[in-house]
């Protein structure tokens, strides 16, 4: 695990949550809760073909929770191919692998206040950094020289992290590492304190050890005056030992021995232990993203703990083990603390760098993506925490419709989503819209697909295709407008007797002018085959019989001596084509309108047909002629008067 | 116009005058009487057939039935059948009646009946029969043609 992966990590481990594994572990399927309503219910075979293994889905992609069968994932899109935050899947994408972080919402919902805050430069920020910068360059300073405990640096650099404790944005973090200081010198000072009893206990030692072995040689020396050479004893009384305080002696020097051991192991259990509390702050500061607490702690260790002992203290077994699995193997040091939280705040002010030359360059995606970067490693660096307000407001407003096009995307609402793309086209030009305007453009065009094949099951008739084809229109894309045609097209077949009646009943009262006016309401009909012929000839005849009115009447405006008897003789062809033409209101009307318009025509005409069936072939000659005169082109009058002239030519007179 | 022509009255003899002028007058008025029944009738006053109506004509025409008239008028159309034609022929001062004429074959003589050109007619007004022996009413026959 190198270096970035680390400081990825130190978020996750902040929101108290671990990253579970390399895509290799990582599980198939997302773990986060939806956060958008869901659709309609999908078929049950779904979720084992919609769910992606890490392996097969490509880095950055993202499963749609609620995608359908046949439905695509969703493409790499809004740039989340680097360490970011995917609010759909709760997971963070980084060098192809995927982490499943769970609480994600909590990081979040960290960035978002991020950006709705104010940077921080009150006087109180800016003397805090200060005092910051200030400790920092001491420690590092003194790292250099060999200052004894309780020295006078050691005591700057508590007083000014107490003075820092002060500023609320500190959150107590310099108290924690100016008590864990304190408490660390406390247990040298233990140390030095048992240590200078044993050098007293040791002097005690050799002054009883002495005074005994002058005991001891002055006994045996009293011993040989009352023995003579050949070892009888002289008589009288025995002389006086101190065989009693010889004894009291050893007894008091093996006490003092104990005394002195019990000593040597409380000063090397004190140490360990104070090392331990001392080391699990500054792993605490390191996850807690406190990179200059914990890289003046480091350095401050070196003078606390003289023994040149800098190992960590770490159980194997914990997580916070895992934190420095990346140092090739070798045993974690305090150094390597220091080393991390050195290059973290090296990176985080790269990162702030690289935001502020993307924002300028109005490059929004790359510039987002680094402020993720940044303020999930180094929320509390100086280079984040004074991120100026307007760049806060450009980038929220692009996450924000980030996380509509999310949104918008597990909703399926793809009008949405086009209008956001367009809106992030304009704050971003650099941002690469085509796959999405495509994946949108392919999912509208499929759900108006299915509508059609709708519309062509309801004409043939079929319901159940109809029924299943608009369903899965409105599962592609759940608020198609047109869709709404098809619900009302749904309650048309709901209501379909009722008016399968009411056209029958037109048809045989012949009042074909009712059907065509309503004939939206009448459409549905055309479900039954045997009604869809009659309702297509209802709907055609009227529609003729109105185009063919319109255009006469805009000849008879025009020429109003010739025009209506033009009009009159077009009405009487198109009656005796078709008998279904008189059939209809409007032909009446307008037959009878131009026949009071041609009087003298129509009545020429009529008379010649009156005077035919009598036998006065004379005047009705005479009366054709005379509607050929009135309407030269006239076709009734032509043939009228050829068939009387024809029956003329025969007759013998 | 038309001109028309009546069988000749007995005009022979010599009774007085004034009894030949008051049977004149009776004559004319019997005749006035009777055009005032028969409008398309006869007048002896009225040779040129100016009181020809072809409206009425077109309302009746077996009313005009064994009447002469000399009729003047220009050919508008015909219409052919092996050497019989019918004439529509205009009157003047009616553009807007066509008056239809049956012309047998050698009525018109040497006169050549064009499109567009006077003539004038001495036509009678007959009921013929036709193939099925059912009536043809009131077809103007030409009996002559005179070039105007």
């Amino acid at each position: 695990m190198n270096r970035n992966k680390i400081l990825l990590c130190l978020p996750l481990l902040w929101s108290g949550v671990w990253m579970q594994a390399a895509p290799a572990q990582a599980p198939a399927a997302p773990t986060g809760t939806p956060a958008m309503p869901q659709p309609a219910p999908q078929p049950a075979a779904q979720p084992a073909a919609a769910q992606p293994t890490a392996q097969s889905q490509p880095a950055g992609y993202v499963q749609e929770p609620y995608a359908s069968p046949n439905e695509p994932q969703n493409p790499q899109m809004f740039g989340m191919e680097i360490p970011l935050l995917d609010p759909s899947s709760d997971t963070v994408s980084y060098n192809g692998a995927k982490f499943d972080v769970g609480n994600n919402a909590l990081v979040r919902a960290r960035f978002e206040k991020y950006l709705q805050q104010n940077p921080e430069n009150s006087s109180a920020a800016r003397a805090y950094r200060r005092k910051m910068e200030e400790l920092l360059k001491v420690t590092q300073r003194t790292a250099r020289t060999r200052k004894e405990v309780g020295s006078e640096t050691l005591l700057l650099i508590g007083n000014g992290l107490y003075e820092m404790n002060e500023y609320p944005g500190d959150a107590g973090q310099s108290g924690t590492l100016a008590s864990a200081i304190a408490s660390a010198v406390s247990v040298q000072y233990a140390n030095r304190a048992r240590k200078n009893k044993n050098e007293k206990l040791e002097a005690q030692i050799n002054e009883l050890v002495q005074k005994t072995n002058f005991m001891h040689n002055t006994n045996a020396l009293r011993n040989r005056k009352t023995v003579n050479s050949r070892g009888e004893s002289r008589g009288g009384n025995t002389p006086p030992t101190n065989t009693f305080l010889m004894a009291h002696n050893t007894k008091r020097i093996a006490g003092m021995e104990a005394t002195s051991v019990k000593n040597d192991a409380d000063n090397i259990t004190q140490t360990e232990l104070s090392k331990i509390n001392y080391q699990s702050v500054l792993v605490s500061f390191l996850m807690n993203r406190r990179f200059d607490h914990a890289l003046i702690g480091a350095c401050s260790y070196r003078h606390i703990y003289r023994d040149g002992d800098t190992m960590m203290k770490l159980d194997k077994e914990s997580k916070a083990s895992e934190l420095f699995e990346g140092t090739a193997g070798l045993p974690p040091t305090v150094n390597s603390i220091a080393s991390m939280a050195a290059g973290a705040r090296h990176d985080v002010d790269q990162n702030m760098d690289a935001v502020a030359n993307l924002l300028a360059q109005n490059r929004l995606a790359d510039a987002t993506q680094h402020l993720i970067q940044a303020v999930a490693i180094g929320e509390y660096m100086k280079s984040v925490a004074t991120f100026p307000v307007e760049g806060r407001r450009r980038i929220a407003e692009y996450w924000s419709l980030r996380k509509k096009a999310l949104s918008s995307m597990n909703a399926r609402d793809y009008g949405t989503l086009e209008q956001i793309s367009a809106r992030m086209k304009e704050l971003d030009p650099d941002f690469d819209d085509s796959m999405l305007v495509s994946y949108c453009t392919a999912r509208k065009q499929q759900s108006d697909m299915c509508l059609r094949n709708a519309m062509k099951a309801m004409q043939a008739g079929d319901e159940e295709a109809f029924n299943r084809h608009i369903t899965e229109a409105g599962v592609i894309w759940p608020r198609n407008p047109n869709l709404q045609k098809g619900r009302e097209r749904l309650e048309k077949l709901d209501n379909q007797d009722p008016v399968r009646e009411e056209f029958k009943t037109l048809v045989a009262r012949k009042d074909f002018r009712t059907i065509y006016n309503e004939q939206e309401r009448f459409e549905v009909v055309a479900i039954d085959p045997n009604l869809k012929k009659q309702y297509k000839e209802v709907i055609t005849l009227i529609g003729t019989i109105d185009g063919m009115l319109e255009q006469l009447d805009k000849v008879a405006e025009q020429d109003r001596v010739m025009g209506p008897c033009m009009a009159y003789e077009t009405l009487l062809e198109r009656r005796e084509q078709d008998e279904r033409f008189a059939d209809d209101s409007a032909f009446r009307d307008a037959l009878n309108r131009y026949a009071l318009g041609a009087h003298d025509f129509v009545k020429a005409l009529e008379d010649g047909a009156h005077c035919e069936e009598r036998g006065e072939y004379g005047s009705a000659l005479a009366n054709y002629y005379r509607a050929q005169c009135l309407y030269p082109r006239s076709a009734q009058a032509e043939k009228g008067a050829r068939r009387v002239s024809e029956v003329i030519l025969k007759s013998k007179f | 116009m038309a001109r028309r022509s009546r069988k000749k009255a007995n005009k022979g003899g010599l009774p007085l005058p004034l009894i030949l002028g008051g049977g004149v007058l009776l004559l004319l008025l019997a005749v006035f009487v009777a055009m005032g029944i028969k409008p398309g009738g006869s007048s002896a006053n009225d040779p040129q057939g100016a009181n020809f109506s072809i409206p009425e004509y077109r309302l009746d025409a077996s009313r005009f039935t064994g009447n002469s008239y000399r009729i003047e008028g220009r050919v508008e159309h015909i219409e052919t059948m092996g050497n019989d034609r019918i004439v529509a022929i205009s009157v003047k001062g009616n553009k807007q009646e066509r008056l239809p004429l049956l012309v047998r074959s050698g009525v018109s003589g040497r006169v050549n009946l064009t499109r567009g050109d006077q003539f004038v007619f001495d036509v009678v007004c007959r009921t013929g029969r036709d193939a099925s022996g059912a009536e043809v009413k009131g077809v103007l026959v030409v009996e002559r043609v005179e070039t105007k």
